[in-house]
């Protein structure tokens, strides 16, 4: 027996994909030790991952609350799961209706030249500004709040305090927990606030869209839900998104072939940006951490036992040489790329349609509006989060 | 080729509609449509693409000999 791994894996170096990554599927399942300390059993290969994304037997629910065994990723999992919150079906599906109704293909292509339009404004700022430039500060966290705080009406004056909240709300490890305790508690009251305000004034956006719903059957979206899953949505919607941005850019930056190779052919952005998706996670697994209320048998015959903590590896399943041919090689003309990376089954992201549009069209006016856009530092430098939720980089110098 | 699609199961995911939008489309909550069930053969890879791809495997295609 050797001693557990750590989890989540460092990105250390930081452009290179972890080596806990390598030889990982050899086994169906492994040991994991989480930042509290506490274990849990990591699926690794693709096959068992996607399939059990879809698996009833695995329970969202690990509210420590209802179910004390359960394994904690950090001091507690207030941050991902709330003791009034049912997160599986049928509860769950009443409520991702009223949710994925707004991400639609159309209501996604909809948004699409109100991003293009954030990112010539914000492209023109940095032209103005001077260099290097942080490419987070600059452009890979601004971009999706705006497209966000669109879709669901928060007014852009409230975006700093709420940045600063959510910052605080997704730390794992970095702060202080009476800090992060205090954002919580400030990010909840500013829901509030946000639902009242779209209560007297309704507008033509998500938010106002929910509460239509839960004002018109209360049986279809409790108050406490309503605010819970504003507040999934607004966190999905922004810190994913810029950590991804952000991520595939210096990553693409980093590898200045691949930068001329899209410049020459613009075709190559969508499936740039999905392999980018495969292998520059920006976040880890914590958050499909699930229960198994029932034994369940794994391709090697495993079998996962009741009551196990299950982390489901996206990033394991998307080096799965099974699947993908030479995994660990970045190749933006990769075709069948089925990664894992916004999950699947039931809960598969709600946002990935409005995240692949958003990554699209920040690749492209990157590129073509900044030709000479490069690292300002090595790319073996750059810093990387760890201890959040999301592990991209937290600081990305750029020039052109 | 028969192309079908659970309503039921589909979880809007829209990969469908971008892979194959002559074929695939949504409905107001954005549940999957499908707009031609005897697709041409031209589309029969993107179309296949589109099943791969569907995270509850939800579009179901039947090949004929």
């Amino acid at each position: 027996m050797t001693a557990p791994l750590s989890y989540p894996f460092p990105w250390t170096p930081p452009m290179e994909i972890p080596d806990a990554l390598r030889g990982l599927r050899d086994q169906a399942a492994v040991t994991v030790t989480l930042p509290s300390g506490d274990r849990a059993l990591m699926v690794t290969r693709y096959a068992d991952v996607r399939a059990l994304f879809a698996d009833h037997r695995l329970s969202r629910n690990i509210s420590r609350r209802q179910r004390p065994d359960v394994a904690r990723i950090s001091a507690d999992n207030e941050l991902f799961a709330d003791p009034e919150i049912n997160p599986d079906p049928p509860d769950h599906i009443r409520v991702r209706g009223l949710v994925t109704r707004a991400f639609t293909a159309r209501r996604v292509e909809a948004l699409r030249p109100v991003a293009q339009g954030v990112c010539d404004e914000l492209i023109a700022a940095m032209k103005a500004g001077t260099r290097p430039t942080d490419l987070n500060e600059a452009f890979a966290y601004p971009l999706p709040i705006r497209v966000i705080c669109r879709l669901l009406g928060v007014p852009l004056e409230d975006r700093d305090r709420f940045r600063y909240l959510v910052d605080g709300f997704l730390s794992v490890t970095k702060l202080p927990v009476e800090e992060m305790q205090r954002c919580r508690e400030g990010l909840w009251q500013y829901l509030g606030e946000l639902i009242d305000s779209k209560r007297e004034q309704p507008g033509d956006d998500l938010v106002s869209g929910l509460i239509k719903a839960r004002d018109e059957d209360n049986n279809r979206l409790s108050e406490h839900e309503l605010r819970f899953w504003t507040q999934g949505l607004l966190i999905a919607g922004y810190v994913t998104t810029a950590s991804q941005i952000g991520a595939s850019t210096a990553v693409l930056l980093h590898h200045r072939e691949l930068v001329e190779e899209i410049q020459a052919d613009w075709s190559l952005v969508p499936s740039a940006v999905e392999e980018l998706l495969r292998t520059q996670i920006m976040g880890s697994s914590v958050g499909t951490l699930r229960y198994a209320v029932e034994d369940i048998p794994l391709s090697d015959g495993t079998v996962i036992a009741k009551g196990t903590s299950v982390l489901l590896s996206e990033e394991s399943a998307n080096m799965d040489e099974e699947v993908f041919p030479e995994p660990f090689r970045l190749d933006i003309r990769r075709t069948d790329n089925h990664h894992m990376t916004f999950g699947a089954g039931l809960h598969y992201c709600a946002g990935a349609a409005l995240a692949r549009m958003e990554l699209q069209v920040a690749t492209r006016s990157l590129l073509e509006q900044l030709p000479d856009l490069r690292l300002a530092v090595p790319g073996d430098r750059l810093p990387r989060g760890l201890g959040g939720f999301t592990e991209g980089f937290t600081e990305i110098p750029v020039t052109w | 080729m028969r192309v079908t699609a659970d309503r039921d199961t589909c979880t809007v995911s829209s990969l469908c509609v971008y892979r194959a939008p002559e074929v695939f489309d949504q409905d107001e909550d954005g549940h999957v449509v499908v707009l031609r069930p005897d697709p041409p053969e031209h589309l029969h890879p993107a179309v296949r693409d589109a099943a791969r791809s569907c995270p509850t495997r939800s579009i179901r295609i039947t090949e004929e000999e």
